[in-house]
């Protein structure tokens, strides 16, 4: 029998088959998670002003974001064995735990949250609210994507879970919030360190010792997760879990590649979503988000052969660092002004900015770690910055909208350079634009609207008297 | 203090004896705060280490703001300011900056020095986070390569003979560091917090036997000094880094009558309850020591080492409160301030205040109110 939650789901791309058969578990987590009938019409407007559910392929997305946040609401109830990990996260690890036994329920909940809560409900700020009362205050620049961890266990919306894996390799914030839910909850904790000590200059290079250092800590956190979480990890996990992820990064390279269209056939932020799942869930959500992509990419090859899109052909391309993970309406903003956004920095990876790993090592956590050096993005502020400066070319940008985040130390460390060095390097100009990424109470889209807007006009303008 | 005193005459003509001394020949090596980089090895090859502790001035933040935006320590972004403007002749004399990264605020001077100011030679080394034996390694690859840079860049070997010898001279200094803190545990209390600090901050800045002169002299008049006034309540002033020129909340708290018995800081105060063996292989005895046996700042994970310590000291020391001084946005410090006080409260009852700064003066007055009321609270 249809209950009120049923036009939302199908809205977000789940069969009537899928709703009747998880109906049990759909109710249990949205009683949990204070959902109610009366949210229902705020959550439908609000996905179709935010998302373009016309294409089936973005709903079935929002339907695999919904999904992961089932799972995770209710791993503790199933008898999974629970470990969140910290974002951004070296994924690795997280994909052997998960691929090496089934009881295991690997996720980033702080991104499902995000993602769902944010962008499908709107009813994100109780829950930060809720971090910020539990041990990360307001007003200090604290992560906002910790408040909202801190802020869904608080409020037992998540799980407690029984094991963290803390990124202590590029984020302080992360890895001391993580002994702040020791301190609250008791749970273990397994470091992965790491130091991003490069020199300016050093990128691409990487000295062996750092893929050494990070690669034993990979190796000796997943020791810690085996005693931990008693499992044992299976010899062929590494290689399994990359086989069973490898179909969703290819799609995001096609993705990627359709996005070089003019004009651009889609809204970065729908390709945001697909690329933080891949970032955020080492299970059920990889899965869905591989139909949803093979379900998006032949719609989106038929609008580019259309030559139909979200921009209007010739507007200045720019590209962002990432989409607002809890409300599309900052990312959206940069469209509006009638910029064409083909890519962000985090999508870079799976466009062929990438440099190819040293590629020597033998060990799980060697090569994960001699990966992750090459993509940069823990190699130090000056290889993020030569993200960008890659991607202008492939990407044909006319500028680059280079936001970084008040509150994520790591990534504030690029808010000057960036401007000085892209700007004399690539010639394009550069809005540095300080948002969160996370929270848009603080930093909303018409707050930034009048410097988008002002930059987006100076381009406009730029590209008019070049074609004159 | 006659050894202050000479400490200070000291300091005025340290900027012109270092130019002499670059002259003739002699390298400076700055290094910013943190306890990180081994003085030794800068001493070993007849180099002169320099730390960066200077902070406390708004002004130089706003220095800063041209090369890093606000949301940074505002120590670390007045590296950045002294560094950029040249407003203090520390930053500019070295002729190689020597740069343990630690967190993500030391990575921002890093990147300055780096990428704006290109022609300042640089050096880093990344400090691991966590305390095993793979972080220790790491670490000590760190220092070895530090060892050859200065090598190459000064000319001179690091011999065995001198590195034992400048391994003694630093021990000799934080011995005598440690002596003098070490009185303070008596409830007869013959030195104040400033003195100390004074002392701990000229360290950083003083020709080596110059300054183990004054520390020894130092001892000595200490014997003849009469026992200050017992009244105020004994405070152990903790937090992530006390700058020279940070004198804010240590005045506050004297003037309310509060007396600081111990100042724990990872950047700004000289570690100097450990030494450096002098027996075996010199550089794993370096790493042993400014790695391992060194107490961890906040960014160290997980952070109950320093916590621990910190009941310990407030227990050795006779404290009747804790005050944690932490600067604003370095998130390590913030989070722990949470959770701690009650730990504290229950191992040991004392109460515990947080306060945050930004170097500003408007601070001061909600500052001196808090500080007087916990001051108060105690006394009663």
């Amino acid at each position: 029998m249809a209950d009120y939650y049923d036009e939302l789901l199908k809205l977000c791309g789940f069969e009537d088959r899928e709703i009747e058969e998880e109906r049990p578990r759909i109710e249990k987590a949205f009683e949990r998670l204070g959902i109610g009938p009366e949210d229902m019409e705020t959550a439908d407007s609000w996905v179709r002003q935010n998302h373009d559910v016309t294409l089936k392929g973005v709903s079935k997305l929002l339907g695999a974001w919904l999904k992961e946040l089932i799972d995770v609401v209710l791993a503790r109830d199933e008898g999974k064995k629970i470990v969140y990990y910290g974002f951004p996260a070296i994924l690795g690890p997280g994909l052997i735990l998960s691929a090496s036994s089934k009881d295991v329920f690997v996720s980033a909940p702080d991104m499902v949250l995000d993602h769902t809560m944010g962008q499908i409900f709107n009813k994100l700020t109780p829950i930060l609210e809720a971090g910020e009362a539990n041990g990360l205050p307001p007003g200090h620049a604290l992560c906002s994507l910790w408040q909202a961890k801190i802020g869904g266990i608080a409020k037992g919306m998540i799980p407690v879970p029984d094991l963290a894996l803390a990124s202590s390799y590029y984020c302080d914030m992360g890895s001391k919030a993580d002994d702040l839910v020791t301190a609250l909850y008791g749970v273990p904790v397994a470091y992965i360190d790491g130091v991003m000590d490069s020199y300016w200059g050093e990128f691409p290079d990487y000295l062996p010792e750092r893929v050494h250092y990070l690669g034993a800590q990979i190796n000796q956190a997943l020791k810690k997760a085996e005693e931990v979480l008693g499992i044992e990890i299976v010899p062929d996990a590494w290689e399994r879990s990359q086989k069973d992820s490898r179909p969703f990064r290819d799609n995001l390279v096609r993705l990627v590649e359709l996005m070089k269209a003019d004009p651009v056939p889609i809204s970065i932020t729908e390709l945001e979503l697909m690329e933080a799942l891949s970032s955020s869930s080492t299970g059920r959500g990889i899965r869905e988000g591989i139909r949803a992509m093979d379900i998006l990419i032949p719609e989106m090859e038929e609008r580019v052969k259309a030559g139909r899109g979200v921009s209007e052909k010739g507007a200045p391309r720019v590209m962002l660092r990432a989409g607002h993970t809890s409300d599309p309406r900052v990312t959206h903003l940069v469209e509006e002004t009638g910029l064409a956004v083909p890519l962000t920095f985090i999508l870079g990876s799976w466009g062929g900015v990438r440099v190819k790993p040293k590629g020597n090592y033998h060990t799980p956590g060697e090569i994960i770690a001699d990966y992750e050096m090459s993509g940069g993005y823990y190699h130090g502020t000056e290889a993020q910055i030569k993200f960008y400066e890659k991607a202008a070319e492939l990407m044909k940008l006319d500028g680059f909208i280079a936001t970084y985040l008040y509150n994520c130390r790591p990534v504030a460390t690029i808010s000057h350079p960036q401007k000085k060095y892209l700007e004399e390097t690539t010639g394009l100009p550069v809005l540095s634009l300080e948002i969160d990424g996370f929270d848009s109470r603080a930093y909303s889209a018409d707050s930034l609207r009048t410097k988008v807007e002002t930059f987006a006009y100076m381009l406009k303008e730029k590209k008019k008297s070049a074609k004159a | 203090m006659k050894a202050l005193e000479k400490l200070d005459e000291h300091l005025k003509t340290r900027v012109t004896d270092l130019s002499k001394a670059k002259e003739q020949g002699r390298k400076v090596i700055g290094y910013p705060a943190g306890g990180y980089f081994p003085e030794e090895l800068a001493l070993a090859c007849d180099a002169i280490p320099i730390c960066f502790i200077q902070g406390g001035n708004n002004e130089t933040l706003k220095d800063a703001g041209a090369y890093i935006c606000r949301f940074f320590d505002p120590f670390w972004r007045s590296q950045v300011g002294y560094l950029t403007s040249g407003k203090d002749p520390y930053y500019t004399i070295a002729d190689l900056i020597v740069i343990p990264i630690t967190d993500n605020h030391v990575r921002v001077f890093s990147n300055t020095v780096g990428y704006y100011t290109p022609e300042i030679e640089s050096f880093v080394f990344g400090v691991p986070h966590v305390k095993d034996n793979l972080a220790l390694e790491y670490y000590l690859q760190g220092i070895r390569r530090l060892k050859n840079k200065l090598e190459e860049f000064t000319g001179v070997e690091i011999t065995e003979s001198r590195l034992k010898q400048s391994i003694a001279l630093c021990n000799r200094e934080r011995e005598l560091l440690r002596e003098i803190s070490l009185l303070r545990k008596s409830e007869n209390l013959v030195l104040n917090s400033k003195d100390f600090v004074a002392l701990n901050h000229g360290s950083f800045l003083a020709d080596k036997e110059v300054m183990i002169a004054i520390l020894e002299s130092f001892i000595k008049e200490l014997k003849d000094t009469p026992p200050l006034s017992k009244d105020g309540p004994r405070i152990l002033l903790t937090g992530s880094t006390l700058a020279q020129g940070d004198s804010k909340v240590m005045d506050i708290i004297e003037d309310t009558g509060g007396v600081i018995v111990m100042e724990e800081f990872a950047e700004g105060i000289r570690p100097y309850w450990g030494e450096v063996k002098v027996e075996g292989d010199l550089m794993a005895n370096l790493a042993e020591s400014y790695f391992m046996d060194r107490v961890c700042p906040g960014w160290f994970r997980p952070g109950a080492e320093r916590l621990d310590f910190l009941i310990q000291l407030a227990k050795d020391y006779k404290a009747a409160g804790v005050i944690w001084y932490q600067l604003l946005y370095r998130e390590s410090y913030k989070v722990e301030s949470y959770f701690f006080p009650a730990r504290l409260k229950k191992e040991t009852g004392l109460p515990m205040l947080t306060v945050e700064s930004e170097y500003d003066a408007m601070e001061t007055g909600p500052l001196k109110t808090r500080i007087e009321t916990l001051i108060e609270t105690i006394r009663r």
